[in-house]
């Protein structure tokens, strides 16, 4: 029989193990009192850092649309397409869901393994762009931590075409180039808000109260008053004259001078907006018809001889003593090419003989009419014409992103060699435009004094449905009086025939169609000052109508590798095809009488 | 047919006399016991009810399906009850091996079938939509078995040896450490075991010296464990530095501890807990404390805390009431280990303990846990009826009842001969 004693000992250790219970017991309830009574400011905010979400939920992008003959389509469209993302530490098995992965979308099982292990983090992107069926082929799995997202990409239906003026949209929903950037923000929309307590996967709770929660508004679609045909062709005939022209750099614009918009405006070499991550070499992203500014040459003199006649200091018909070169500053200027010598010369001859003497002497008329210097007076106003009449060294204010705004040289009577300076930029040298600049400013002439700021978008419609149109913006009236232009337009016509008699076949046009235009070859200023010996860039500029001006063409041909020229070799071919296509495809209306 | 049951049957007439004994002497049962517990039960299914809507967001199944799964539980833990609380005890001791066979059986499955990817350790055994934690039954038959162990060492004057009580124990203990901590990685349950073990060998009257030495022996190993697993070394850092590794191997301490102190006094409201919408892991399973305490607040916790030290205390009563070894090591196992697994629950939610990945009794989402646990009341519910109403006969050591009462000898030791 046990003793009495061990039964009392037995009773007494479960009292003495119950007391330790109550102690342990009441220890906890001193904890949570600490934990839920004295910290619970602090672990409220704690929750709520975690709980309380404010993110936004993303607009859909506009449209981008052009026109194929009269009718709008789109060239960029949406397409949502996932993208494939784990959370390291919810991730149970990496190398068994590495493999079921790899074998629904492909790829490395051992890297998404191997990206699955990665330490402090809750986000890896293992896969982009997936389909939405590999996207519920995988959530079907119901792999813990792994996950996918939905995200708008822009999709192509025409490739490259006019890659460059459109720009792109990068990973984060940005525009970046051409209207893309530009017009960001109307195309973006207006994201919807959510301030509100969500579950771990970001979905607001709906019994909790103070949620806030916005609906995004769709981005405007944009369309664009660029002619589908017409923007193909021309990238095709630049893609052709880029090879042909052993060129660089080739840009060019077909515009319609009588309210500034871009019919077609192309760069060659180019690239493929839907594959922008893997392009090497950024300046491809540049739509280099507004991007880049280059000394134009002697394409200048069109608008330095509309300024002049403007003035009234010269008459379209009218010569002059050309002595084939003059001093200036102690620098001679000279023609590019000198043949015959000093003689009378007409007015039609500086534009068709492409005089830069003639061009200097036009500057020294502006000062003093009958006279053979320069002064100021004339720097004075034929730096007003370029910027305040040919809106140059600004930008346009076109639809793209990094348009440059070129050079014009400051007018200040102290300054070194002013009379040498402003001599150049009456023949296109020393002054920097962009080959839309240029096509502006010569639109302005040409449609009686009007300058119109060029642009891309002939309307926008916004996400309920409302049609904005276009209307063309004249920033400047009276650029030159209405009647310059039709005395400039037979002085360039001029042009175009001397080269098809000099033979140049290409410039050869039926003759209800009225053509005009003129070379530029541009030496191009060394790093270090100067200019090199044998580089040129060729220009041209130019109109194709039938009773009067429909499109005016510029063309910027960068270091073509030509056997005479740049600006005859280089420019003027890719001018002659555009102007032929133009005609060809019954772009232009020809002559009604 | 149990195999003793033959040993009984030639014993017939003595059988009789000591059930004829034990049906006068049986009194109405403490329903107390009975009332504390159903309150922990529907305290947890209302939990369970008022965060199905999310679990069912986050695992992707039916609104209904939590709260369904836990009333089969708790209807299938109403049987379990009724067997243990009408089988009589004698029976339950005399089955001890059986029982702890079919544990054996039982684990050994659950470390022979494949396991789920969710949860990778062997401790399930899945047979269909049937899934059974083995170590319930290892809790349930270890407690039926060392109870019976040490009563019987007790009556034989052998609770001393060395060789007949502390190396059986010893093994026991070496034999769960290896399967239980080791290949499970179950080192919570190890922990309700080793304690429930601890404290019924403490009550029968081990030296302590024994005590202190097993005390030691665990905690060689459990330091031993912890640093031969890296994710126990995580864990424990974890618990060291909570606030450095939120984002890691301390998130769900971070969330447990986020969740207790956002209820703040009052808490969020029954239908208002926003951690179960997947911030906190195992919402209605290890983590209920958690979201309970979010939704109740301090109030809510103290109440809890209190209902658990009453249904501690009605145990505690019952035991030290009861005048013989067996039922009274059996309702003190009982006891030991509800409290140490309710403790180790809690005390990791508050971060005072690591993170176990054990359930809360009574409360916790979890068929296999609810069964067994409404199993072991049954048996404390029956040993209840046949406590003294002094709790030691020291105080009134001439009362004849009393020694009339002390069925120790002639009862439950010849069942365990």
């Amino acid at each position: 029989m046990p003793d009495k004693s061990a039964f009392s000992q037995s009773v007494q250790r479960v009292r003495i193990w119950y007391v330790a219970l109550l102690l342990v017991l009441i220890i906890f309830g001193i904890r949570l009192f600490y934990v839920q009574v004295i910290q619970h400011t602090h672990y409220e905010s704690a929750a709520l850092s975690d709980q309380f979400k404010q993110y936004q939920i993303p607009a859909t992008r506009g449209l981008i649309e052009a026109y194929d003959s009269n009718k709008a389509v789109p060239i960029v469209l949406n397409q949502q397409l996932y993208t494939l993302y784990a959370d390291p530490p919810l991730v149970q098995q990496p190398d068994k869901d590495a493999a079921k992965i790899a074998s629904i979308i492909g790829g490395n099982a051992s890297q998404y393994a191997s990206q699955m292990r990665t330490k402090n983090t809750q986000y890896v992107v293992l896969a982009k762009k997936l389909s939405a069926q590999n996207s519920s082929q995988l959530l079907a799995l119901k792999l813990p931590g792994v996950g996918t997202q939905g995200q708008d990409y822009r999709v192509y239906p025409d490739g490259s075409l006019a890659s460059q003026l459109l720009g792109f949209v990068n990973d984060s929903g940005t525009g970046e180039y051409g209207l893309e950037q530009a017009l960001n923000k109307e195309l973006a929309g207006t994201p919807g808000q959510v301030k509100a307590v969500t579950d771990s996967n970001g979905v607001p709770l709906a019994a909790t109260k103070g949620n806030i929660e916005t609906q995004p508004v769709k981005g405007d679609n944009i369309v664009t008053s660029i002619n589908l045909s017409m923007q193909t062709q021309m990238e095709q005939i630049l893609k052709q004259e880029y090879q042909a022209t052993k060129s660089q750099g080739l840009s060019a614009i077909i515009m319609n001078p009588n309210n500034g918009q871009i019919d077609a405006m192309a760069n060659y070499p180019t690239y493929d907006p839907s594959d922008y991550q893997h392009v090497s070499n950024a300046a491809l992203f540049e739509n280099a018809a507004v991007t880049d500014d280059i000394e134009p040459g002697s394409s200048m003199k069109t608008l330095t001889t509309s300024a002049a006649l403007d003035q009234g200091v010269i008459q379209p018909n009218q010569t002059f003593y050309d002595p084939a070169h003059w001093v200036i500053d102690g620098f001679n200027i000279t023609d590019i090419e000198q043949d015959g010598g000093p003689r009378e010369q007409s007015i039609s001859s500086i534009l068709s003989l492409s005089l830069n003497t003639g061009a200097t002497w036009m500057l020294m008329q502006m000062g003093n009419p009958g006279g053979t210097q320069i002064n100021q007076k004339g720097i004075d106003a034929w730096h007003n014409y370029m910027v305040n009449h040919f809106h140059l060294g600004q930008p346009t204010g076109i639809e793209q992103g990094y348009e440059s705004g070129g050079y014009v040289p400051p007018d200040d009577p102290n300054g070194p060699a002013q009379g040498l300076t402003f001599a150049n930029t009456a023949f296109g040298q020393g002054v920097q435009l962009t080959a839309l600049q240029e096509g502006a400013a010569l639109s302005s002439v040409i449609n009686g004094g009007t300058y119109y700021q060029p642009t891309l978008v002939s309307k926008t419609i916004s996400s309920n449905g409302k049609v904005t149109v276009n209307e063309p913006k004249a920033l400047i009236k009276n650029t030159v009086k209405s009647n310059i232009g039709g005395e400039l337009i037979p002085l360039m016509q001029n042009v175009v025939t001397t080269y098809l008699h000099e033979g140049f076949a290409f410039m050869n046009f039926p003759s209800n169609y009225m053509v005009g235009g003129k070379t530029g070859t541009a030496q191009i200023a060394q790093p270090g000052g100067g200019y090199y010996a044998n580089l040129y860039n060729g220009t041209y500029i130019g109109f194709v109508g039938g009773n009067k001006p429909q499109y005016l063409i510029v063309v910027f041909n960068i270091k073509p590798n030509v056997p005479g020229y740049a600006g005859a070799y280089g420019g003027q071919p890719v001018f002659a095809d555009l102007a032929h296509m133009l005609i060809n495809n019954s772009f232009v209306s020809p002559k009604t009488n | 047919m149990w195999p003793n049951r033959s040993v009984a049957s030639r014993r017939r007439p003595q059988v009789q006399q000591q059930q004829m004994q034990l049906g006068r002497r049986k009194h109405k049962p403490d329903y107390w016991l009975l009332i504390w517990c159903a309150t922990l039960l529907a305290i947890g299914l209302i939990v369970v009810y008022a965060i199905s809507p999310a679990l069912a967001i986050t695992n992707n199944v039916s609104s209904n399906y939590y709260v369904g799964k836990q009333v089969i539980a708790i209807a299938l833990s109403l049987v379990a009850f009724a067997v243990t609380a009408k089988v009589p005890l004698k029976t339950w001791r005399k089955a001890y091996k059986p029982l702890l066979i079919f544990a054996g059986l039982t684990t050994l499955l659950a470390l022979a079938l494949p396991v789920n990817p969710l949860y990778p350790a062997h401790r399930w055994v899945r047979l269909g939509s049937f899934s059974f934690q083995s170590v319930e039954l290892v809790k349930f038959a270890g407690l039926i078995w060392i109870a019976g162990f040490l009563a019987e060492r007790v009556h034989s004057g052998t609770i001393r040896s060395v060789g007949k009580t502390f190396r059986p124990l010893l093994i026991a203990l070496m034999a769960l450490g290896v399967v239980v901590a080791g290949v499970q990685s179950d080192l919570g349950s190890t922990g309700v075991l080793v304690v429930m073990m601890g404290t019924m060998a403490f009550v029968a009257g081990l030296p302590m010296g024994r005590i202190v030495l097993i005390v030691g022996v665990v905690l060689i190993g459990l330091v031993l464990t912890i640093s031969a697993t890296p994710y126990r070394r995580a864990r424990l850092e974890t618990f060291l530095h909570p606030a450095s590794n939120c984002q890691g191997s301390g998130y769900q301490a971070c969330q447990s501890l986020i969740s207790v102190g956002s209820g703040g006094i009052l808490g969020l409201g029954l239908g208002n807990s926003v951690q179960a919408y997947g911030y906190e892991p195992e919402a209605a399973n290890d983590s209920i404390f958690a979201i309970y305490a979010e939704k109740f607040g301090f109030i809510g916790t103290m109440i809890l805390i209190v209902i658990f030290g009453l249904f501690f205390t009605r145990l505690k009563s019952i035991a030290e009431r009861l005048p013989d070894d067996f039922s009274r090591l059996l309702v003190i196992g009982v006891l030991a280990w509800f409290s140490t697994q309710a403790l180790i629950n809690i005390g990791g939610m508050i971060g005072l303990l690591p993170l176990k990945g054990i359930t809360l009794p009574f409360i916790s989402y979890g068929g296999t846990s609810v069964v067994f646990s409404a199993a072991a009341v049954g048996l404390a519910f029956q040993a209840s009826q046949y406590t003294t109403y002094s709790s030691s006969r020291k105080n009134t050591p001439e009362d004849p009842d009393n020694q009339r009462r002390d069925f120790r000898d002639n009862t439950l030791r010849r069942a365990s001969d």
